[in-house]
C-alpha cells in the first residue's frame, strides 16, 4: 500500500468513523441512562431505534406528511411508547420486587414485539430509505470524501449530546435523574419521585433514539432487523464506561472510527468483529471503561 | 406354440403386468388415476415474495398438464404447505407431505437456508425432492441422489456467470469483488474465482461483508485504491444498496454489475440510492430468457393473468420471481412422463439425473447430470440506468463443476 493510500485510508476512515459513530454514540447514551437509572441493561434499544424509522417511513410513504410534520410526531411517539413501557410493565416488574433478569426479558420481550409488529406492517419486506434531510451532494475535506449529510448528522448527533450535557447539568429534571442514577434511595427522601423520573429517563432514551433513527436511517436503510445496530452502542457504552456519560459518547466515536479503520487496514472481514474486539481489550486494560472512573466496591 | 403353452404365456404376462402395477401401487402416492405431489412453499411472512407466485406458476404448469390429460393417464393432484422461509416449519412441511399426506415425490423450497436443512431428512427417507426456486447449493453439494434444484440459478453459477461476463462483454483485465462473508458469499466467490482462471487468470481483488454491515467506507474504498475495471457485487439487497450509493459519493464512475441476489426490488434500489447518477454505468444479472415482460416471456405473464385473474388485478402480483416456478414444475412432469406408465421414485430419479430441456423461461437450458443436481447455470444482463433497462445480446454461463 503506498503512503498516498495510507494517508486517505486514515482522513477516510477517521471522517466517515466519526460520522457514524456520533450515532453510535447517541444510542449509547440511550443505553448508559437507562442503565444508570434503573440498572437495566434494555435489549430493546435498538428495536426502539428501529420503530422510530418505522415511525417516520410510515407518516412519509403512508400518511404522506413533510418532514416538518414527521420529526416532531416520531420523536413524540417514541418517548411516549417508551415511557409508557418503563410506566405500565417495569414498573410492575419494580412494585412486585422483580429481580434484574425479570426486567431485562421484559425489554427482550419489547424487541420481539416491536420487530413483530413492523414485520405485520407490510411496510418491512425489504429494507427502505427514509429521504435524506440532506443533499447527498459530496464535500471534500482534505482527500476524504463526505456527504451534506454526513456533515448534519454529525452536527445534529453533537449538539443533541451538547443539550443533553446542559441537561443533565444545569436544569433540576436532569439532575433528579442523575441523582436517581447515583443513589435512589437518598434521591427519594429528598423528595424525587422515582417513578416519574425512570419513565422520563425512558422517554428520554427513546426521544434519543428517535434523533438517531431518523439521522442515520436515509444512510444505512431500514429493515426489521436493523436494531442489530443496537449492539455497536452496547461496545460504545462498554468501552466508554457503561454509567459514563462522556465515556458513552467517547465510545461511540471510539467504535465508529475502530470498524473503519479496522476494514481498511486489517480487512473488510473484520469489521464486524472491531467493536467486540474493542471491548475485550477495554476489559482487560481498564474494566472500568475508558471514562468510568475509579473501581468501586459496591456493599451487598 | 400348442394351446397349452399360448395359455401359460397369457398367465405370465397377466401376473407380469399384475406385478408391475401392484409394484407401482407400492410407491406412496401413486394410484391408477393419481399422482400426488407435495408442493411447499413459503406462503405467509416476511419471506413471502420468495415463493407465493412462484409455487402459483407451479399449480398453473400442472394444471395445464392435467388439462391436457394428466401424465401417463394419471391426474396430478398437489398438497400445498407454507414452509414460511423458516427452516423448522419447511422441515414440518416436508415430514407431514411424506408420512401424513404420503405424497410420491416433493416439489417445494424457495428459500436456499430453509430447503437446507431438509436434506437429512429427504436422503433418509429416499423422496425425491425437486426443489422450486431455492439455489440451495447447500443441499445440491456434494451432489445428493435425492435431490434437484437451483432452477432459477445456483449461487455458484451467479459467481461464475458474473466473472465470464465481465470478461467477456466489459473486457475487465482486473476485477473488484464484493461478496458477503457468509456461506453464500463463500459459494459464488469459489466459482468466480474458478471461472477467472479458466479465462486467463483476471486478477480478482476481493472484499468481504458482513451482510449487516452499516458503513461500507472501507470495503468501497479499497476497491477503488486498487483501481480494478469493474465492480461485481453479489450482496443482498440493502448492502447493494449502500456500495452503489458510497461508490457514487467515493466518484466511481465504471461499471458495477449487480448479482440477482440485490435486485428483488429494482424501484426499491432505486429509491434507497437515492440518486438516478449513480445508475450511469450499472449493470444487473437477471436468469430469466429476457427483460422482465420482454416477448421472450409474454406467455407465462399471459398464463398468469389468465390462471389468477383475482390476483393478476392487484398491486404487486405477479411478484417478480414468478416465472421461476415452472421450470421444476417442467422438470417434475417431464420426469413423470419419462418414467413410463408405472413409475417408481427410482425411476424418477433416473430421469433426473440425465434430464435436459429448454424451458423458454430461464436464461439457460434445464440440465442435470451424475455430479451435477443444479439446474440452471446462465445469465443475462441488463444495463439498468435507473429507470430503463437494456438487454445485452447473450447469455453468460459458469463452468464451475462440482469437483470431489
Amino acid at each position: 500500500m503506498s503512503f498516498a493510500d495510507t494517508w486517505l485510508f486514515l482522513q477516510q476512515g477517521v471522517l466517515s468513523g466519526l460520522v457514524t459513530g456520533s450515532v453510535y454514540a447517541l444510542l449509547a447514551v440511550a443505553v448508559v441512562i437507562i442503565f444508570k437509572t434503573t440498572d437495566v441493561p434494555n435489549f430493546a434499544q435498538g428495536e426502539i431505534f428501529m420503530v422510530g424509522g418505522y415511525i417516520a417511513l410510515f407518516l412519509i410513504l403512508v400518511m404522506g406528511w413533510p418532514y416538518l410534520a414527521v420529526i416532531p410526531v416520531t420523536l413524540v411517539g417514541v418517548a411516549v411508547l417508551s415511557g409508557l413501557f418503563q410506566r405500565v410493565v417495569m414498573e410492575r416488574v419494580i412494585a412486585s420486587k422483580g429481580v434484574g433478569v425479570q426486567m431485562v426479558i421484559a425489554t427482550l420481550g419489547l424487541a420481539y414485539a416491536l420487530k413483530g409488529l413492523v414485520r405485520t406492517s407490510g411496510l418491512g419486506d425489504t429494507p427502505r430509505s427514509l429521504p435524506p434531510l440532506a443533499s447527498t451532494d459530496a464535500v471534500i475535506i482534505g482527500d476524504a470524501v463526505l456527504t451534506r449529510l454526513d456533515l448534519l448528522i454529525f452536527a445534529v448527533a453533537v449538539t443533541v449530546m451538547l443539550l443533553l450535557f446542559g441537561m443533565f447539568t444545569y436544569t433540576r429534571v436532569g439532575r433528579a435523574m442523575r441523582a436517581v442514577g447515583m443513589n435512589p434511595k437518598a434521591a427519594r427522601l429528598t423528595g424525587v419521585n422515582l417513578t416519574r423520573i425512570r419513565m422520563m429517563v425512558w422517554a428520554l432514551s427513546g426521544l434519543i433514539s428517535a434523533v438517531a433513527a431518523l439521522l442515520i436511517t436515509p444512510k444505512i436503510l431500514i429493515t426489521p432487523d436493523i436494531g442489530h445496530i443496537a449492539i455497536l452502542a452496547y461496545a460504545a457504552a462498554i468501552v466508554g464506561g457503561i454509567t459514563s456519560l462522556p465515556g458513552a459518547v467517547v465510545g461511540g466515536f471510539v467504535i465508529g472510527i475502530a470498524e473503519n479503520l479496522v476494514g481498511l487496514f486489517i480487512s473488510t472481514n473484520a469489521i464486524v468483529v472491531a467493536p467486540f474486539v474493542a471491548i475485550m481489550v477495554v476489559l482487560l486494560l481498564r474494566p472500568q471503561g475508558l471514562l468510568g472512573g475509579k473501581l468501586q466496591v459496591k456493599k451487598v | 406354440m400348442n394351446q397349452r403353452s399360448r395359455y401359460a404365456a397369457a398367465a405370465a404376462l397377466c401376473v407380469l403386468a399384475l406385478s408391475a402395477t401392484a409394484q407401482a401401487q407400492q410407491e406412496p402416492g401413486i394410484t391408477d388415476k393419481t399422482i400426488k405431489i407435495g408442493v411447499f412453499a413459503p406462503l405467509s411472512g416476511s419471506g413471502m415474495a420468495y415463493g407465493f407466485d412462484v409455487l402459483n406458476a407451479a399449480k398453473m404448469w400442472y394444471a395445464k398438464v392435467n388439462k391436457e390429460g394428466g401424465v401417463n393417464g394419471r391426474q396430478i393432484e398437489l398438497v400445498i404447505e407454507d414452509d414460511r422461509c423458516n427452516a423448522n416449519d419447511l422441515v414440518a412441511a416436508v415430514k407431514k407431505l411424506n408420512e401424513q399426506d404420503k405424497v410420491f415425490l416433493l416439489n417445494g423450497g424457495s428459500c436456499s437456508a430453509a430447503v437446507v436443512a431438509s436434506r437429512e431428512y429427504i436422503e433418509r427417507e429416499k423422496v425425491p425432492l425437486v426443489m422450486l426456486n431455492a439455489s440451495g447449493d447447500g443441499a445440491l453439494y456434494p451432489p445428493s441422489k435425492y435431490i434437484y434444484g437451483a432452477f432459477s440459478i445456483s449461487q455458484h453459477a451467479v459467481g461464475g456467470s458474473m466473472v465470464q461476463f465481465a470478461s467477456e462483454h466489459l473486457k475487465a483485465k482486473k476485477i473488484g469483488y464484493i461478496n458477503h462473508d457468509d456461506a453464500y458469499g463463500g459459494w459464488n466467490l469459489e466459482a468466480a474465482k474458478a471461472q477467472a482462471k479458466q479465462l486467463g487468470d483476471p486478477a480478482l481483488q476481493v472484499q468481504s461483508v458482513n451482510p449487516n454491515i452499516t458503513d461500507v467506507t472501507a470495503p468501497m474504498l479499497k476497491i477503488r485504491a486498487g483501481n480494478p475495471d469493474v465492480l461485481l457485487l453479489t450482496t443482498y439487497a440493502r448492502p447493494a444498496a449502500l456500495i452503489i450509493k458510497k461508490a457514487h459519493e467515493l466518484g466511481w464512475n465504471k461499471p458495477i454489475v449487480l448479482a440477482v441476489n440485490g435486485t428483488a426490488d429494482l424501484k426499491q434500489l432505486v429509491e434507497n440510492v437515492g440518486n438516478k447518477d449513480a445508475f450511469k454505468n450499472v449493470y444487473i444479472q437477471d436468469v430469466l430468457a429476457d427483460l422482465p415482460g420482454g416477448p421472450k416471456l409474454t406467455w407465462v405473464y399471459e398464463m398468469y393473468k389468465q390462471s389468477y385473474p383475482d390476483l393478476a388485478a392487484k398491486p404487486g402480483h405477479p411478484q417478480s420471481y414468478m416465472p421461476y416456478g415452472i421450470p421444476p414444475a417442467m422438470a417434475v412432469v417431464n420426469a413423470l412422463k419419462a418414467a413410463g406408465p408405472q413409475p417408481t421414485r427410482e425411476k424418477v430419479l433416473q430421469a433426473l439425473e440425465t434430464m435436459k430441456f429448454d424451458s423458454g423461461v430461464m436464461a439457460g437450458p434445464i440440465e442435470f447430470g451424475p455430479g451435477d443436481r443444479a439446474a440452471q447455470e446462465a445469465a443475462i444482463y441488463i444495463k439498468f440506468d435507473g429507470t430503463n433497462m437494456t438487454l445485452v445480446p447473450g447469455a453468460f454461463k459458469s463452468t464451475w463443476q462440482y469437483q470431489k
